[in-house]
Order: C-alpha cells, then structure tokens, then sequence
C-alpha cells in the first residue's frame, strides 16, 4: 500500500504542470488556516478614502474610525473587515476609485443602493468560505455516491436495478437545471425562516449535495462491479465475512481512486456554480455582498456596473473597473484552474498507460 | 429491420427516465405552498390574477387541479398534463409575465407556446456554436494528441483547463463590455440586459455620437427594419431564417452578428470538454493494431492520422457531441442573459429572478420536462448514428 503511494507521487512529481496545481492548492489552503486563525469581528472596520472626479488621490490612506462616530471626510467609507459593507449612498461610475489597495474595491448594488468593499479583505475572508462550501458540498455529495455506488455494484439485482435508474433520472438532465428548482423551491418554501441568516448557507450546501451524488454513484458502481470480482473479495466471503464489512473494508477502499479524481475536479467548479447562480438572480447567501468568490464575482458585473459602464462611455468619461472584474475572476480560475491540473496529475499517475 | 427493433427499444429503455424526471418535478412542486404550486400549473391572466383563498381562480385551479383528491390521483393528472405539452400558463404575477419576450407581453400564454417561440432562437445560437466547436476542438484535439506531451499538448491542456476554470458570466460580460466599448460605434449589441430594467421594459441599445446608449424603453427607438417582431410575419420562427425569406438580407446579417460573440464564449466553454475527449479516444485508436500496420506499409503519416486513427477515433467525439448539443438546447441562462438574446436559456434565467416578480416555477419545470424530451431524443438519434457508424455495436 504504502509503496504504491509512493510510487504515484513518484509520477505525479513528474508531472510539472500537477505540481503547479498543487502548489497553488497549498497555498489557497494556508491562506484559509490563516482567514480561520485570525476571525475578525464583525465591527472591526479597515477604513479608506474614496476620490472624487476619477482621480485617485487617497487610495492608500487609512482612516481611523468607530462607527458611532461620524466619519472624517466626506469620501471616507467604511469596510466592515471581512464583511464588506456599506457605503456612499449616491456615486456614480465616473467617480470611481481604485479604492484601498491592493485589489481595490468592489462596487455592488442591493436594490439601487451601491455598496462597496474591500477586494482584498473579501477575497481574503472568502478563501474558507470557499474552500468550506465546496469541500463540504463534494465530500458529501462523495460520501452519498460513493455508498450507493458500492451497494448497488454489490448487491445487484433489484437494489442495483433501482439505485441505477434513479441515477439516469438525475443525470439526463443538466445539472445547472436540477440546482435551479431545488434552490427555487427551497428559497421560496424558507425565503421569510432563512434571510439574513447563517442557515442559507447551510441549506444552499445540502441542496448542492441532494443532486451532487448521481456522478459519483456512477463512477463507484462501475469501479465496484470490478473490484468484487478480485480474489481477495472472494476470500473474505470464503472465510465468512458479512456483507457490510466486506463492502466498507474491502470494497469501498479499493475503488475510491477515481472518486478522488473527480472530487479534486468537481471542487473547483463549485465557487463558478455559486457565482452562476447568484448572477442569476439567487439570494443564496445573508447580504448581497458576502466573501465568497463565486458571489464577488458574479457581483463585480452587476447590473448597476455594467449599464453604468455603457452610460459614462457615452458622456465620455469611459472608466473600466478592471479590477473588480479582475481580482475575483482571477481567483475563481486559479482556484479552479489549480484543482484540474492536480486532478489530471493524479489520474496520470494512478493510470499505468499514461505513465512514461 | 432490426434497426426498427433497436430504435423501439431504446425509446423503451428510455421510457422510465421521462416519467422520473416527471415525478422528481411533482414531488418538488408538492413542496411548495399550494398557492405557488397554483400559479406554476394554473397560470393566470393580468385581468385575473388573485390566488388570495377562497377566491374565484383559487376555487377553479384547486379543482382543476385535483387538490381535494388524494396524491396518486394528482400524480396522474400532473403527468397527464405533463405529457401532453400542458405545462402551465405564464403568471401575470411572476418576473416572466412581467417581462416583454420576442417583444410581446407573455402572461396568460401557455408555457410551451412560449418556449415554442424561443427555441428556434436558442438552436439558431447552438448550431453556431457548434460550428465554432467543430473548427476548433477537433483538429487541435488530434494535433494534441500527435504531439502527446509536447508543448502543443500541454498548451491545448491550458486551454482546455481554461475553459472550465473561467466563468462565463465572467468571460461574457468582459467580452460584452470590450466589443461595445473597442467597436461598439461598428456594431449594434442591440438588446442589452432586458432583466435589469426595473418595470420589466425590453431594454434597447441606440446610436448615440459614437457609442451606444442603453436604457429601458418601452417605446419604439430601435430602427423597426432591425427589428425581428417588426417583420409582417415569421413562418418559420428562426430569426435569421425569416429575415432571410422576407429579404431583409441586413437584418438576417444583423441577427447572426448578434450571436458571433455569445457562441465564441460558449464554444470556449465546451471546447474545454470535447477537447479531453478528442485528444483521449484519438491517443487510444493510435495504439491500435491497424494504425501501427498502416504506419509499417509506409503510408504517409498525415494520412495515418487523418484517415486511418482520425476517423476511428471519431466514434467516441460524436457521442459527447452529440449530447453536448442536446445539452445546449436546454439552452443558455448565462450567456443569453448576459448578452439579452431571447432563448430558452434566457427565458428560464428571468424565471429565476425573483427581483421583477415571483418566480415562475411554471416555466422552470417546463424547462425541466422540455430538457427531459430533448435529451431522450438525442440519445435515441446518438444511439443510432453510434450503431450505424460502428458496425461492431450489436443491435441485439
């Protein structure tokens, strides 16, 4: 066991575009233990100054402020860290500013009212968010396929004949669709019990989960339908093991590879639903402007940025917010981008054929 | 013969998948409160639409409906219905009847009416889509897999990573805000964001100096002569089709450069998929025996893999493809909303956005059931064209 191990790592290393990836999955991940380590509290505010008349002139500054206390300048907005928040109440595009560097500030609207936030704090607090939403989504999701599959490849016959029909359902239909009603219907069956609320995203997690499996359940069944045929299988049935040991000792660990393969894959590709999602119109989350990437980058092209592009180009003071189209989008495909390469790596290496 | 007999038992194996799928959506609208189950089957007009207990629509849609019977029986009228094209009728309360589609109010029309209009724009948008993917995926996947693991491979590896990597919405509006901002006083976008305009109002592009303006109109500002409804009819209901028959060559044009960049940014996204396939199923036909004796009589290598390993390979491609393409006639929420081309997509996208009205779930799970036909269709066609170009698949 341990000298296969070592034996795939010995080609995924190989691998310099894998190794990339897992590079850059390291390093999301040690930027989320640092946004877990290091909680800031909701009213811990990183203040900064806005600009007027599209010159950016105090995009650095950082001003002190309490909240109850009136703000020092009348530009000087303020970013709750982490929960990206509130400002100037009336602005228009032609005055906007980078805003606090690095990444500068997002503009968002909620109802006509524009709020702005930190890119950097939002991306920064968004890694465990991220991170949390899809691993959990796909580790769930994986564990249900993954029991499924092992009892349908197992058991066969009706059981099998069962589960598997139930998995064509589910997988006739494209994805994307299935998550729209469930989100639709549960949102409007809790829409008043889940606002402005934690709860949503916890139940946007389990109605992710409730149509992730059929893929995986797919994906085991075939590998099981293999792996009970082997010898040790057999000699565990002759020497009388029961059922449920033989498929949760035997079975199940001996056809997780690929599952893993397309958990890696399918990880990547949940902060893209989210933002799909939510640049749909969904209220998936307790404020429109929450740190998560998906969210950050389906807001950076809101309504309210992309007709406020079209109407300053017209009266000439054409200003592209690159950054806030820039900085999330980057994100979400590094992030994603990262998890293909790994996923590739390790399937090339576990696939004696593709192994040079 | 037999091939009747295979076709008949495909649409047969098929059979259990529509009536899940049926069942999944009625177990899911049986989850929603009775009013909203009301509006999605029962539909109402914008003269009578108050679903408040006890009043004259909700004492109809609860008979209609069959509330007071036990669920078997609603089961079986919902399926009835379902089967039958009776998807609901677009509420005048929900975000889609509040919304102006192909430039006509829609409450009160049936739901597949109204995807009946629509489709023909999303399968113009998808064949184009297509044609991008076919240019592109098929000839790079077979270079890729020529030069397995050489630069030309790791580099369509990118690209094919890129594509899933990338958002579309994303992709979509930066492409949308570059071309009306770098050419934008060259081509009219024309519809620009309809769900963003607060009353609903189609939204209309107009030539203003040299960029174009957009705003909520719900007058007639754009030119009528570039304005599909503004043709006297529409026999066939494909935009570029009828512009073509009324010979209105400049609105046919019009309409198929609307779609240029939308199906760019959805051929990036698929070509990412079909690519890995391509380049896969083309790398296993080239260890095949034959290919090694074609290479050994000395045929000449760009035959080798253009005929012998090219061809053979294509088996696996078209079956992707093919339910690639049934998968596009779902249509396409993002990219048609991003760039307002009316569809199926599009349609559905307003459905879901509960900031004009409510949701209009009638037109969400038409959607489903609509998908459920396509895709059971194509793999019939897909199955078929699979046997009929491979004769080793049984037809037993």
């Amino acid at each position: 066991m341990w000298n296969e191990y070592k034996r795939t790592w010995y080609f995924f290393r190989r691998n310099t575009l894998a190794m990339v990836g897992l590079g850059i999955i390291l390093a999301f991940v040690i930027v989320a233990v640092y946004a877990i380590a290091t909680p800031v509290p909701w009213n811990a505010l990183t203040l900064y100054c806005g600009t007027s008349g599209g010159t950016v002139s105090c995009a650095n500054e950082v001003c002190t402020y309490t909240p109850p206390a009136a703000p020092p300048g009348p530009n000087c907005y303020a970013t709750p860290n982490g929960f990206p928040a509130f400002v100037a109440p009336t602005i228009s595009l032609s005055t906007l500013s980078l805003g606090p560097l690095p990444f500068g500030s997002l503009s968002t609207t909620d109802g006509g009212t524009p709020y702005f936030y930190n890119i950097f704090d939002g991306l920064l607090r968004g890694t465990d968010w991220s991170l949390f939403i899809s691993l959990s989504v796909v580790a769930g999701g994986a564990l249900i396929g993954l029991l499924l599959g092992a009892v349908s490849g197992y058991m066969g016959g009706l059981v099998d004949e069962t589960i598997m029909r139930l998995t064509d359902i589910f997988l006739s239909i494209p994805f994307i669709l299935w998550v729209i009603i469930v989100v639709a219907v549960v949102s409007t069956d809790l829409g008043s019990v889940i606002s402005a609320s934690y709860l949503s995203i916890y139940i946007l997690i389990v109605a992710l989960m409730a149509v992730w499996w059929p893929t995986y359940t797919r994906i085991v069944r075939g590998q099981v339908l293999v792996v009970r045929e082997q010898k040790y299988v057999e000699a565990a049935r002759a020497s009388g093991a029961k059922r449920g040991r033989i498929i949760l000792r035997h079975i199940v660990p001996n056809s997780v590879y690929p599952v893993f393969v397309q958990m890696s894959l399918d990880v990547g590709t949940i902060p893209l639903l989210i933002g799909t999602l939510i640049f749909l119109g969904f209220k998936l989350f307790p404020t429109v402007y929450f740190p998560e990437w998906g969210d950050m980058a389906a807001n950076a092209v809101n309504p309210f940025l992309i007709t406020g592009i079209f109407d300053d180009c017209v009266i000439g003071l054409c200003t592209i917010p690159w950054w806030q189209l820039f900085f999330p989008g980057i994100v979400i495909f590094l992030f994603a981008i990262s998890v293909n390469l790994f996923s590739d790596g390790v399937r090339d290496a576990l696939d004696p054929r593709m192994r040079r | 013969m037999r091939m009747w007999i295979y076709i008949i038992r495909r649409v047969l194996l098929l059979l259990p998948v529509i009536i899940g799928v049926m069942t999944i959506t009625f177990v899911l609208i049986n989850a929603l409160p009775i009013v909203d189950q009301m509006e999605a089957l029962y539909g109402c007009t914008p003269k009578a639409c108050d679903y408040t207990v006890g009043s004259p629509l909700y004492n109809r849609a609860y008979a209609a409906l069959g509330f007071g019977e036990p669920v078997y029986t609603r089961w079986a009228v919902y399926m009835f219905h379902a089967l039958t094209f009776n998807w609901g009728t677009v509420s005048a309360e929900s975000s889609v009847g509040k919304s102006l589609l192909v430039g006509v109010a829609t409450a009160g029309v049936p739901v597949a009416t109204v995807f009946s209009w629509l489709l023909p724009y999303t399968l113009e948008l998808a064949l184009l889509s297509l044609a991008i993917i076919l240019a592109v995926a098929i000839p790079l996947g077979n270079l890729a897999a020529v030069n397995r693991n050489r630069p030309v491979d790791q580099a369509s590896r990118v690209l094919s990573f890129s594509g899933f990597a990338l958002p579309s919405f994303l992709l979509g509006s930066l492409i949308l805000i570059g071309a009306v901002i770098g050419i934008g006083s060259l081509i009219n976008f024309g519809l620009i964001h309809t769900p963003w305009c607060p009353s609903g109002e189609l939204v209309y592009s107009e030539f203003s100096g040299s960029w174009p303006t957009t705003a909520c109109f719900a007058g007639d500002i754009y030119p009528s002569w570039l304005l599909h409804s503004g043709l006297q009819s529409t026999p066939t209901g494909f935009p570029t089709i009828d512009a073509l028959i009324h010979g209105n060559y400049w609105l046919a044009l019009d309409t198929l450069i609307r779609i240029i960049l939308p199906a760019l940014v959805i051929a990036f996204g698929t070509i990412a998929v079909l690519l890995r396939y391509v380049r896969n199923s083309m790398l296993e036909v080239m260890n095949l025996d034959f290919v090694r004796t074609a290479r050994a009589k000395g045929v000449e290598e760009s035959v080798v893999v253009n005929r012998h390993a090219g061809r053979n390979s294509l088996n696996v491609t078209l079956t992707v493809l093919g339910l690639t393409f049934a998968g596009f006639l779902a249509g396409f929420p993002v990219i048609e909303s991003v760039f307002s081309l009316n569809g199926i997509g599009y349609i559905l996208a307003i459905a879901v956005d509960n900031q004009i009205g409510s949701f209009d779930f009638g037109v969400i799970f038409g959607s489903v059931i609509l998908f459920t036909y396509i895709i059971v269709t194509a793999n019939i066609i897909v199955d078929v064209l699979y046997a009929y170009l491979d004769p080793r698949v049984r037809l037993g």
